[in-house]
């Protein structure tokens, strides 16, 4: 019995228990969802690695689990990330939210062990049909046409890997999900089937001008909704190509893009969750650049970034959900002193802030380090200028702007209450992971692919994150940074936050298409009804011909001498003769 | 002192209060000294490239990129910043 349990298919306790939630009524839903995310993750823990739960679709074989150190570690961050969020939204009354975060929790894992593209593809897309109810949750106009682009864009990305995978399976007479790459490191060596495939995991893991519903979304999902997001979605993305895309070259240059210009946009971005949304684009593009290297220890830091970001980035959305939950808003405008009223939640975000930052002893120093050493190893100094112009800017928008907007600077007079129970105490596990992470980190290398090893002096040794060069050379970056913001600050030069909506690719699809389409689509109907009055016209005068010969004085009404038929008839006749016998 | 200025005196936090602030501010610039010397005691064996192993060269990096980003960011709004309705119209 417990042997059969062990090979269970991991998220399907979840996927399957999210089904008998609403017997359980409105209240008692979310210790159901938290109960599930429990059970789930005790017998992840236990699963054995190997593949198992073969399937034959149409002569092929699927693998519905495949358990490596990859998919291990991947899979037991969303276990973590589930519980924490189903902690933090158990004061939650609304049973649909909780049916959809276990159905997309549990999908996100099954995702993450699936053993072959078909596989990969059904939780895809049960991903995006499920985390969408988050953003609608909200149940405003904003949130429900936000969450219709989110589903065209995460269903296209669903499509698009669907396709690739029938083309690989043209090319290859397989439907195994391993690694993809062709001949050479680059994208242009790939089949059209893997450059699909490719295409699709890039707009989940939000690349440059594939990025937009990321911040598009997320920032409309619930407090809690926006918790789960931050979690899987992305990450899957960063699994699949860490497993099909590891050492393609352009991948490198993708990420760097990826690091920098969320940035930008971060500084006068005045929605803390948006600021929050393109953070996270910023993080994946450490994990790509990782990605791209493709060495062990690239690798291994993007795994461990990863794991890492998860949780930090969930403790900063938590944060940010508690004050939208207390306060009713994250807009940086209205914010500011809130670190009187709600101390524990300040806490809580500057741990996250600190962690993402990369401060010594939290979790995001000891993986970040691994990606940016990896580089250097590989000689590539402009990648390596780029990751530590993206450390800086980290420091910004998620190390400074989001708490200070937020707890401190000008105070807002809004005094509200500290945030619910559960919600500190999710934050709490969050925040003690991240200490956790950063000073017992050999705990989370130990879980990586392989033993993250760097060189020195020629040979490979243990990597060491605490050595005294990278802690000086990191608090030197941050803490000047730090001096910077002081600076700008007190010269007024720091930019003040403004109410406005800021123009990204989304604009696109959302001002110019709309109209080119209606433009499109009233041409269409004006040519369509043009050419529909002509041919009416038309029939018109043709019968008003016909009842004009038909009338009483018309041509083919009119009496005629019985002669005259006869002159005719003696006429045709004759003609007739006349053609016969020429 | 007006009764207004005690009641904000009163509502100050730790954090607020101008000496504290002052001190942070001093603390900060304390341990950017004290971190950019840190690099005349210590040797970056580590080190892949050699602006590496120039003085305190993360240091003076961080405060640039730091200044130019959000420098870049003020470049930006004019072209990108709509009214906050914008797409609600």
């Amino acid at each position: 019995m417990i042997d059969s349990l062990k090979h269970l298919p991991p998220g399907w306790i979840m996927m399957v228990g999210a089904l008998l939630l609403p017997a359980l009524g409105r209240r008692a839903s979310a210790f159901g969802a938290l109960v599930l995310s429990l059970l789930s993750v005790g017998m992840f823990c236990v699963t054995p690695a190997g593949e198992w739960g073969q399937l034959n679709l149409f002569g092929n074989v699927l693998n519905l689990v495949r358990i490596d150190r990859l998919s291990f570690i991947f899979g037991l961050i969303f276990h973590l990330a589930a519980v924490m969020a189903s902690i933090y939204a158990l004061h939650v009354q609304d049973t649909k939210q909780h049916i959809a975060a276990m159905i997309y929790a549990g999908g996100a894992i099954a995702a993450a062990c699936a053993g072959d593209f078909v596989t990969l593809f059904v939780f895809w897309e049960l991903t995006a049909l499920s985390s969408v109810v988050l953003v609608w949750a909200t149940g405003t106009d904003r949130s429900y046409r936000s969450g219709m682009r989110y589903l065209i864009v995460q269903v296209l990305s669903g499509v698009l890997l669907l396709s690739g995978a029938l083309l690989h399976l043209n090319d290859t007479g397989s439907l195994a999900f391993n690694h993809l790459a062709g001949e050479g490191s680059s994208v242009f060596d790939l089949s059209v089937g893997a450059k699909l495939i490719l295409l699709a995991f890039g707009i989940k893991a939000a690349f440059p001008l594939l990025h937009n519903w990321l911040q598009d979304a997320y920032p409309e999902a619930t407090a809690t909704g926006t918790v789960f997001l931050s979690a899987f979605t992305t990450k899957l993305a960063i699994y699949s190509l860490a497993r099909g895309f590891a050492g393609t070259e352009e991948l490198i240059y993708i990420g760097c893009a990826m690091t920098l210009f969320p940035i930008v946009f971060a500084v006068i971005e005045n929605d803390l969750r948006r600021v929050l949304a393109y953070s996270l684009n910023n993080q994946l593009g450490f994990m790509v650049v990782g990605i791209g290297i493709g060495t062990e220890l690239a690798i291994n830091g993007a795994a461990a970034h990863a794991f890492c970001h998860i949780v930090y980035k969930a403790l900063l959305f938590m944060s940010m959900g508690a004050v939208l939950h207390r306060v009713g808003t994250t807009k940086a405008t209205e914010l500011g002193g809130l670190h009187k009223s709600m101390p524990w939640t300040t806490t809580f975000c500057l741990i996250g802030a600190g962690s993402i930052s990369g401060f010594p002893l939290l979790s995001g120093f000891i993986s970040k380090s691994m990606i940016i050493t990896a580089a250097g190893e590989e000689h590539l100094f402009w990648v390596w200028i780029v990751l530590l112009i993206a450390s800086a800017g980290v420091m910004e928008h998620s190390g400074i702007k989001i708490p200070f907007f937020a707890f401190f600077a000008h105070d807002s007079g809004k005094r509200v209450k500290e945030a619910p129970t559960n919600m500190l105490v999710a934050m709490s596990m969050a925040a003690i992971l991240c200490i956790g992470l950063g000073i017992f980190y050999p705990l989370l290398y130990g879980l990586l692919p392989t033993e993250p090893m760097a060189m020195h002096h020629g040979h490979a040794e243990p990597y060491q994150p605490y050595t005294v060069a990278h802690v000086v050379t990191m608090l030197q970056l941050l803490l000047f940074a730090v001096l910077a913001f002081v600076f700008l600050m007190t010269t007024r030069l720091y930019p003040a936050e403004m109410r406005s909506t800021n123009l990204d690719t989304d604009w696109f699809y959302r001002k110019p298409l709309p109209w080119l389409i209606g433009g499109l689509g009233s041409g269409i109907a004006r040519l369509d009804s043009a050419i529909r009055n002509e041919f009416i016209d038309c029939g018109k005068s043709v019968i008003k011909k016909m009842a004009g010969g038909f009338g009483e004085t018309g041509l083919l009404s009119r009496t005629w001498a019985t002669n005259t038929m006869a002159f005719w008839a003696a006429m045709l006749l004759g003609v007739f003769l006349l053609i016969y016998y020429s | 002192m007006s009764d207004s200025d005690s009641k904000n005196k009163e509502q100050d936090s730790w954090f607020e209060k101008r000496g504290n602030i002052r001190m942070m501010i001093g603390a900060l610039v304390v341990a950017c000294i004290g971190l950019g010397l840190a690099d005349l005691f210590y040797k970056n064996d580590h080190a892949h490239f050699d602006i590496e192993k120039s003085f305190a060269f993360q240091a003076w990096f961080g405060f640039v990129v730091f200044v130019v980003i959000v420098f870049l960011g003020i470049a930006l709004r004019p072209i990108i910043k709509r009214d906050e309705d914008y797409y609600d119209r």
